[in-house]
């Protein structure tokens, strides 16, 4: 077991070197502080739905929110990561983010992107959680007692497959979408040279 | 443990491991900043076609080659099959409809011709035909500026940007002909080198400029309605913006309300004509679809015109915005399903309940309306004084100015069913007032009785009661369609 300042005392580098060994360490920190800012780490503690299309192979889920009726009330958080408390929230999140960051990053994703099975039932609690007393309310129990009898025995997606991302979501599925993706990492006075050098238009 | 530098030194290999180890964590922390920046630079033309159109290009054909999903459901704006209980997509002759509204608009080119329009597709062809732009030839001029092409081509960001704006709205409506060939389209709402959303048409930039509001901060869901406030807005024609020049401009400075645009046009004595009939100084509502819109439940939801009137619809793997634009009534799986999940049947009756009642209530102050103008221009054949008018003529401007707000907005009975029959009784309440004054005013001029009504069953006895030449308007406007738009189109 090394203590503290043993291992300090360990790797410190003797007096010459430690303007140099500063200086490589402040590249690596700062190399670090790139990839934060560049991938836009900070947006991922919290709610914002445009956080989610970082990624742009999620522009179809974004594109299909954006047109349903849920768009109104719910974000991407409100249904894809547990409510019931704080620490599973950030939980899921982080081990949902990490799984899909690598996925993006290897180039691993699949044309169609399915959910899986840990979110599915993720998704399944929040209905309930919104629609609870919808399902519940004595008055629509008698109309269509199917609801309530299915309660915490079958999925909602079952049946409402299309709520709301409807039931096409290649990623191919929507070439036109105006979706708030982030904007080119290119800066702007480099564009400019590219457009007069190369006749592009973007 | 003796320190590192120690070891090394007595080691020499294990700085080289230090050394590897270090240089393989750094070449992947480098690779991923890579394929991060790599990936947010793809999304910049995942969503983007690369497309080479030029940033003014009118002709929708050429947008269509790169975009023709949303090309082909634009071409359905030429459909004029569709009907619903009171539009659709079918030109409708209002006159004949209601032939109140050729006395409501005597003596202003509205009551020699006035047809719901078409879709965008017909823009062109429907503005050269209708008689209010007149029979331009030779040495005859229109009786409209330029200004009035404002809306209905997607030529207009080209030639605002050759003349000027005040430039291109300069001169009258037939110098422009030559120049504007290409129905509402494509470079109206998009930028063509990102394709998003934007405004083209200087008078709306304008309004929000004297509004002190950042077009440039507004959201995507709200360009969504910006885009078509546009044009489906109220707006009047400024003659002292230029010399000689009647400038599109947005009466929105005091608000959107009607009774806010009537107080901005009463604080500037704007007049659009003097009523042939009673001699009010008249005002013309437009078409205040945006304004209507605000005030509604939808509005206050946070719907878009997009969202009903352009809705998410895919074919076989794709989704996209049907760029058929059009009543939602259409297309109600569509549209209002989207958030109402009930009958179809049931979601329409409840449109056409709305509708119901509020044309009902529109159709009693067009009649109240007729009367007030013929009874002001007994009271005129009697012998009042003007300052013995004043007030009556002020009461009827007000009064058809509301009546105009709420019928010249189609959709408005739907978009704000509450504010509109709000309008409508005020407009009953000043015109019944107006009535009385004038039978005051009749009573003590010796006329007593009941002042009566012409025949006005029919548009043809409207018009002739106005002393319209209707057969000569339609024969000149039959010579310009076969003579000189064919030249026009050559060009």
């Amino acid at each position: 077991m090394v203590s503290t300042s043993g291992f300090l005392k360990v790797v410190k580098p003797p007096p010459q070197w430690k303007v140099p060994v500063l200086l490589l360490l402040a590249v690596l920190a700062g190399l670090f502080l790139f990839l934060v800012h560049i991938s836009r780490a900070p947006s991922y503690l919290g709610d914002d739905p445009k956080t989610c299309v970082n990624c742009h192979i999620m522009a179809p889920q974004y594109a299909t929110w954006q047109h349903s009726s849920h768009r109104e009330n719910a974000t991407c958080n409100d249904c894809h990561v547990p409510h019931n408390n704080i620490l599973n929230k950030y939980y899921f999140k982080a081990k949902d983010g990490l799984r899909h960051a690598t996925v993006f990053t290897l180039r691993a994703e699949p044309q169609v992107i399915f959910i899986r099975e840990a979110g599915k039932n993720v998704v399944w609690k929040n209905c309930i959680r919104c629609h609870g007393p919808l399902v519940t309310n004595p008055k629509l129990q008698a109309m269509r007692p199917l609801h309530i009898n299915s309660l915490g025995t079958r999925n909602c997606t079952e049946c409402h497959r299309h709520t709301p991302h409807g039931t096409v979501n290649s990623l191919a599925s929507v070439p036109n979408a105006r979706v708030p993706l982030p904007s080119s990492p290119v800066p702007a006075w480099l564009r400019n040279i590219m457009r007069t050098n190369t006749g592009a238009t973007q | 443990m003796k320190p590192i530098s120690e070891i090394i030194r007595q080691k020499p290999w294990l700085g080289w491991v230090f050394f590897l180890i270090t240089m393989v964590v750094v070449f992947f922390l480098g690779l991923l900043a890579s394929s991060i920046v790599e990936r947010r630079a793809e999304a910049v033309f995942a969503y983007t076609p690369a497309v080479d159109i030029d940033s003014l290009e009118p002709d929708n054909a050429v947008w269509g080659k790169y975009f023709p999903r949303e090309y082909h459901s634009y071409l359905q704006t030429a459909d004029t099959v569709f009907r619903s209980r009171y539009g659709g997509s079918a030109s409708i002759d209002m006159l004949k409809y209601a032939p109140e509204l050729v006395i409501l608009w005597a003596g202003y080119s509205f009551s020699k011709d006035y047809n719901q329009g078409r879709g965008h597709y017909h823009a062109i062809t429907d503005i050269r035909a209708t008689l209010r732009t007149g029979a331009p030839a030779g040495n005859v001029k229109s009786p409209s500026p330029n200004t009035c092409w404002t809306c209905k081509s997607s030529d207009v960001p080209r030639l605002i940007s050759e003349k000027g704006i005040a430039g291109f709205y300069a001169g009258t409506w037939e110098t422009l002909g030559p120049e504007v060939t290409h129905p509402i389209g494509c470079v109206d709402c998009h930028d063509p080198s990102t394709m998003n959303l934007h405004i083209s048409r200087p008078a709306l930039l304008e309004a929000f400029q004297r509004q002190g509001k950042d077009i440039g901060a507004v959201s995507l869901q709200e360009m969504r309605s910006l885009v078509c406030a546009q044009c489906h807005v109220e707006y009047y024609f400024n003659k002292h913006v230029a010399e000689g020049v009647q400038y599109l401009t947005f009466p929105w400075d005091k608000g959107f309300t009607a009774d806010s645009i009537e107080a901005y046009y009463d604080a500037m004595d704007f007049v659009d004509w003097e009523h042939a009939i009673s001699k009010a100084p008249m005002l013309k509502a437009q078409h205040p679809d945006y304004e209507l819109y605000l005030s509604g439940t939808h509005a206050k939801r946070g719907i878009s015109c997009a969202d009903c009137h352009m809705p998410y619809i895919s074919e076989g793997g794709q989704k996209f915005t049907s760029h058929h634009i059009g009543s939602p009534l259409r297309n109600v799986s569509s549209s209002c399903q989207v958030c109402h999940r009930e009958e179809t049947d049931k979601l329409v009756a409840d449109v056409y309940e709305r509708q119901d009642k509020i044309a009902s209530i529109r159709h009693q102050l067009e009649k109240l309306l007729v009367r007030a103008h013929v009874e002001a221009k007994a009271a005129w054949d009697a012998g009042a004084r003007k300052e013995q008018m004043q007030e009556i003529l002020q009461l009827i401007r007000h009064a058809q100015w509301r009546w105009d707000f709420a019928a010249a907005s189609h959709g408005a009975s739907f978009h704000a069913p509450l504010e509109v029959s709000r309008i409508i009784s005020t407009g009953i309440e000043k015109a019944q007032e107006a009535r009385i004054k004038l039978s005051r005013l009749l009573a003590s001029l010796g006329r007593n009785a009941e002042i009566p009504l012409p025949d006005i069953s029919s548009k043809e006895k409207a018009q002739i009661y106005i002393g319209l030449d209707m057969k000569t308007l339609r024969e000149e406007k039959a010579q310009f369609l076969q003579q000189v738009v064919p030249e026009w189109e050559k060009k």
